[in-house]
């Protein structure tokens, strides 16, 4: 584990030194975001007034939704972006086009990449961000409280699990997060639900499939008999109606059985400051 | 005779599907949550399946014979691209005042609505025209598919994936609740059409043929449509598009079984019941506990067997 953190924060540091390499010292006062969790970021960093250009996607916090749009996430429109004469294109590995920032290069436009994927790595990332963007004390502040909060919530477990050691991990309960019922998609490795998962000391039983979202098999949620699950929210659906026929049909489920079934909101959707209180949901469901 | 052994190896296939899959289950005594698998997820799925194909593979094989094309398929007419379209709708804009029956319905009324503006568009002179027809499934299937990449480019919902799952062919939502209406459809399409069957032997060699053997012949296309219709509408709201089986499982069955409609509709719906059993199967196996779109797996598998098919016997007709 701590190997991964050293390699990781490695590639993290020489991609930060990329990135400041052809910056200017001034702050940029014209940044877009090409991404749903860096607008998140950039808008808790106290950035509002800077931020120019958004994207489609980006509807949180409220503000962000009256901002000008630059198209999609996957395919952004490289017209609108430079008639917002940005001074910072701030774009992400996980969604946006690697051609696209290429572009962005080409024409002499500063990009800066967001490289964190996973949920320890979200707070190196708003540093990194928030020195980019000159908000650093903000940015240290931010990810300093975040590190924290996931500090606390792997701590809690980590005393807890020492006392049943003896019976190794196999006995930790297992848990499923539906981001969507029929067709049954769940979040898999890599996904910021599954980190909470694991730091909270519960075993995500979609965690060895082969992609972040699988489209999961129901016979395998019925086998592998999760004991609690988790239901994300979708914007402008009632999850509780949405999810009844899925189910009645997981009836055998001790999570079903017992009733443990928690409906959670979409904050650990998107690798941004709310993830924090993401994982206080599950948190609070799993007591 | 070999309509016998079709029966079978449809039947064995069914089987198969039904206790292989990334757990083995062994008839004998079952667990609790075997049996709950068996009953209650598998054997829906396996049965939608199987009625999917059946409709698919018997709707191709009377479209080509009244379209008199061999390469006409059940999607053609715009049917399916109608009721994705409607389904995307439903997906996307989160509508569920049918419970778990929304989407299928909606597709249901989208594929008949198409059905019927094809069937309008087609119609000249007191009768349908395969010509006509045809172009008109084309032109709708286009505008539609437009429609819906439209919807799907500016939606910015999550809906967007799940609309995709959906139009990819999807069988594990399959319920037991769902069965006897896409059973009823379907049998009502295939009784419909294998009894128009010699009708359509003759509309294949023509129309004056099919009248001075004592056919109308824009009556019984008329019936011939209207049957593949239900069959495409019952299909594509059970589980979603699945290409190859409409188009190619006629062909692969010509190879086998000769050109006559009396046997190659109920052949060709065998075949491909029992082509969707396996590609589901495969579909749910290969990389668990994952599931891959079982339209895709079908013309995998299928597409090389009928290439090889095609070199190795030398005639193809309708």
């Amino acid at each position: 584990m701590k190997r991964y953190f050293i390699i990781i924060s490695a590639l993290l540091i020489g991609l930060s030194h990329s990135a400041f390499a052809g910056g200017s010292t001034a702050s940029p006062q014209r940044i877009i975001s090409l991404a749903p969790n860096t607008t998140e970021i950039l808008f808790a960093l106290g950035l509002s007034n800077r931020i120019v250009g958004v994207t489609t996607f980006c509807d949180y916090p409220q503000e962000a939704k009256a901002k000008p749009k630059i198209g999609g996430m996957s395919n952004p429109s490289l017209e609108a972006v430079v008639s917002l004469k940005p001074d910072l294109v701030v774009a992400t590995t996980d969604g946006n086009p690697k051609e696209f920032v290429e572009r962005l290069n080409s024409l002499n436009i500063k990009t800066f990449v967001f490289t964190a994927r996973r949920l320890r790595e979200l707070p190196h990332g708003i540093r990194e961000l928030g020195a980019v963007v000159g908000a650093y004390q903000e940015a240290v502040k931010l990810a300093d409280g975040i590190e924290k909060a996931i500090e606390m919530h792997g701590r809690g477990v980590r005393g807890q699990g020492s006392g049943d050691k003896g019976q190794g991990s196999g006995t930790s309960k297992k848990v499923l997060f539906i981001v969507w019922p029929e067709p049954l998609i769940v979040a898999g490795p890599g996904t910021a639900m599954d980190d909470a998962i694991a730091l909270l000391g519960y075993e995500n039983i979609a965690h060895g499939a082969a992609t972040a979202y699988p489209k999961y098999s129901i016979e395998e949620v019925l086998r592998r008999a999760p004991d609690v699950l988790f239901i994300g929210k979708a914007t402008g659906m009632d999850m509780r109606e949405v999810s009844q026929g899925f189910l009645k049909r997981l009836s055998l489920v001790p999570a079903v059985r017992n009733n443990k079934i928690c409906y959670v909101s979409d904050n650990l959707y998107r690798l941004a400051p709310r993830v924090v209180r993401g994982i206080e949901e599950l948190a609070e469901c799993l007591k | 005779m070999r309509i016998f052994i079709l029966v079978f190896v449809a039947l064995f296939i069914f089987c198969c599907a039904l206790f292989l899959g990334p757990q083995i289950i062994a008839p004998g005594p079952l667990s609790t949550i075997e049996r709950e698998i068996l009953f209650s997820i598998r054997l829906p799925r396996v049965l939608v399946a199987m009625l999917m194909g059946m409709a698919l593979g018997a709707s191709g094989a009377v479209l080509q014979g009244i379209l008199r094309n061999p390469l006409a398929d059940p999607y053609i007419l715009g049917i399916s691209s109608g009721a994705s379209l409607t389904a995307a709708l439903g997906i996307i804009g989160g509508m569920s005042f049918l419970g778990s029956f929304t989407v299928p319905v909606l597709a249901f009324v989208g594929a008949l609505v198409t059905g019927g503006i094809v069937g309008m568009m087609g119609w000249k002179r007191g009768g349908l025209w395969p010509e006509r027809l045809l172009l008109a499934g084309v032109g709708l299937s286009f505008l539609f598919s437009a429609l819906l990449m439209l919807m799907m480019s500016i939606s910015t919902d999550e809906g967007l994936r799940r609309a995709m799952l959906w139009i990819f062919g999807d069988l594990s939502m399959s319920e037991w609740s769902r069965i006897p209406w896409g059973l009823a459809f379907v049998v009502i399409g295939i009784v419909l059409s294998a009894t128009r069957a010699r009708a359509l032997n003759a509309l294949i060699l023509g129309d004056e043929f099919a009248h001075s053997l004592g056919f109308s012949p824009q009556r019984e296309r008329f019936i011939l449509f209207v049957s593949v219709g239900l069959l495409t509408a019952a299909s594509v709201s059970l589980g979603g598009m699945i290409g190859f089986i409409g188009l190619l499982i006629p062909h692969i069955m010509r190879f086998f079984m000769g050109s006559d409609s009396r046997m190659l509709i109920p052949a060709s719906a065998l075949g491909g019941g029992s082509l969707l059993c396996i590609a589901d199967l495969v579909s749910r196996s290969v990389l668990p506990p994952m599931e891959l779109p079982a339209g895709v797996v079908t013309a995998i598998i299928g597409a090389p067997y009928f290439l090889y098919l095609l070199r190795k016997k030398d005639v193809l007709s309708i």
